[in-house]
């Protein structure tokens, strides 16, 4: 991949020291909790809140554990570029992993697993949003992963869901995302960094990671990643385990949004005469 | 994607909602039935392995070349796998200049979803020197016409073409340094070859109405809106799983997907290895191209 000449880069084949040395071990020690002490099928604490960046239309910000995430939507608008005339509006998202977000360092330029992250998300969402309602027009939806401990798919699309909410797009039904990590016999809801799939390390087996997209309240599943290898019914077990995942979300996220909602408009405030707070912080 | 690459009529798409509903398609398929798949390896010979497939109307040649390169190191012992994908503006004008581009990173993408587990090849089998040097297998796919149902057609083109590559063996002498030195071996059938046998197959898995079909058509592709990606191995292993498209499914659909992907990729793949271990076997002249 050519570097940006515009930006003054790294040496290429620099690596950070954790390189040099010993790997680190990737999951829980035999014996039941896992090393930040969830059970199996817990959810780290979520944090969500919106109308974090003043100049776009919408935005979210959004926490799962240490796993930080924050996304911009901006639109609908025009299409800039001159394409054929279409009925149904447009929606464009790209997700950036921050250059200092993960242990390796990554790359100014979208690599390709970024590029993947992107059309995943995006696909998750277009089932949600009603593109009738924006002939000719696009709405660009922008992710930064800030910090990745893990889920950071399954993060940026409850995140840039809740931004597309916040920016009054019309949608059928949010989108809440959630990963499950699948290892051996052990199923590992929300999974942290070090939980997560990586094949380098995996020995053969049934291994591997699945993330969900779910629309709750109508039932869709609308994003479905498989990593790895797994059996027939563990693969199907593993996708049950993601939906009552993000059947989990979705009350923070309901919330989220009414709070957001009390607080940019006053006159709802005074009427219920209590001040609201800002997002929630829930476990399951 | 591919609505880019034609458009279909009200009437049309009615015919083959309901011809799907009543298990019976427009080319007299049932649901669950692939189209003819024709497949000859060793088609191009400046190459290590190559193979060239027709699934219906969709035509892929894959080349594949062993090269020698430096390891990741965070994986020393392994060799690698690169895969590009080039649609060519010989399938479709769309496809010409970048426009091809989207596709092509989807279908690569999907490849690599399938292989990025250990138990898939065994790379360490392309290891020359730990941590020095190693073999790259670069799997160049080139998208010749494009009749729908591409990513299927590709992985069976990618494992025909692996099936039949062949790496030169070396060998690592040290000198009285120390000094490591590779040597190739002078005898061009004195070669090794990969073990393909858990090598995925990606079905995909069309939604059309309520019913899903196998291998669609680029007619049934532009009435379906949500797509199933699910690789499948020999033995019946889910290997990488994706949902495409701008549609979404029901969980309960989903769960029947996998499982009648799970079972037309099992056959599948026995039926791939079946032609190419028999194509091997037999000493038939090359059909080439216009056969």
């Amino acid at each position: 991949m050519p570097g940006d000449s515009r930006r003054i880069a790294g040496p290429q084949d620099s690596r950070a020291p954790h390189w040099f040395g010993r790997q680190q071990e990737t999951h829980q020690e035999a014996g039941g909790t896992r090393q930040d002490g969830r059970g199996d099928h817990d959810l780290r604490p979520v944090y969500l809140h919106t109308g974090v960046v003043s100049q776009a239309t919408g935005s979210a910000y959004m926490e799962m554990g240490q796993t930080k995430v924050i996304a911009a939507v901006y639109g609908p608008r025009e299409i800039s570029r001159r394409e054929e005339f279409t009925m149904k509006g447009r929606l464009c998202c790209e997700l950036k992993f921050a250059t200092f977000s993960c242990r390796q360092r990554r790359q100014h330029i979208q690599d390709n697993q970024e590029r993947d992250g992107s059309l995943i998300v995006l696909q998750a969402l277009e089932p949600a949003v009603c593109l009738d309602k924006f002939p000719k027009s696009q709405v660009d939806v922008y992710i930064t992963v800030l910090q990745d401990d893990g889920s950071a798919l399954a993060a940026a699309i409850t995140c840039a869901a809740l931004g597309l909410a916040d920016a009054g797009v019309m949608m059928y039904d949010v989108v809440v995302g959630c990963s499950v990590r699948q290892c051996g016999e052990d199923q590992w809801l929300d999974p942290s960094v070090r939980e997560e799939f990586r094949p380098e390390v995996e020995s053969a087996g049934d291994h591997g990671m699945v993330t969900v997209g779910l629309l709750p309240s109508l039932n869709q599943v609308s994003a479905l990643v498989l990593d790895g290898h797994l059996q027939q019914q563990t693969a199907v077990q593993a996708v049950k385990t993601c939906i009552s995942g993000c059947q989990g979300i979705y009350p923070i996220l309901k919330d989220c949004l009414v709070s957001s909602t009390r607080r940019n408009v006053p006159s709802l405030e005074q009427k219920s005469g209590q001040t609201s707070t800002d997002g929630q912080n829930g476990q399951t | 994607m591919s609505s880019t690459l034609g458009v279909l009529s009200d009437a049309e798409r009615l015919f083959i909602v309901h011809g799907v509903q009543d298990d019976l398609r427009s080319d007299g398929r049932a649901c669950e039935d692939y189209r003819h798949v024709e497949v000859e390896t060793d088609v191009v010979s400046n190459t290590s392995g190559s193979a060239r497939l027709r699934l219906g109307n969709t035509d892929i040649l894959v080349g594949v070349k062993a090269e020698m390169g430096e390891p990741d190191p965070g994986r020393p012992k392994e060799g690698k796998l690169e895969f590009f994908v080039d649609c060519s503006a010989n399938a479709s004008p769309e496809f010409e200049g970048r426009g091809g581009e989207e596709l092509a990173i989807e279908v690569s993408n999907a490849l690599q979803r399938i292989f990025n587990s250990k138990s898939t090849l065994d790379l360490t089998a392309l290891c020359i020197i730990p941590g020095g040097q190693c073999w790259v297998l670069f799997v160049d796919v080139l998208v010749l016409e494009c009749g729908g149902n591409l990513f299927d057609a590709v992985s069976l083109a990618v494992k025909a073409a692996l099936y039949n590559t062949r790496i030169p063996t070396v060998i690592v002498t040290a000198d009285d340094e120390g000094q490591q030195e590779i040597e190739l071996s002078d005898d061009p059938y004195d070669v090794k070859r990969l073990d393909v046998d858990n090598v995925p197959l990606i079905v995909t898995l069309s939604k059309i109405g309520h019913r899903h079909v196998v291998d669609a058509s680029w007619e049934e592709e532009l009435c379906s809106l949500a797509r199933l990606t699910v690789g499948v191995t020999q033995k019946g292993t889910i290997a990488g799983l994706n949902k495409e498209g701008s549609g979404s499914l029901d969980p309960e659909s989903i769960y029947e997907m996998i499982e009648s992907g799970k079972k037309v990729g099992v056959v599948l793949n026995s039926r791939l290895k079946e032609a190419l271990e028999k194509e091997e076997n037999s000493k038939r002249e090359k059909v080439g191209f216009l056969g």
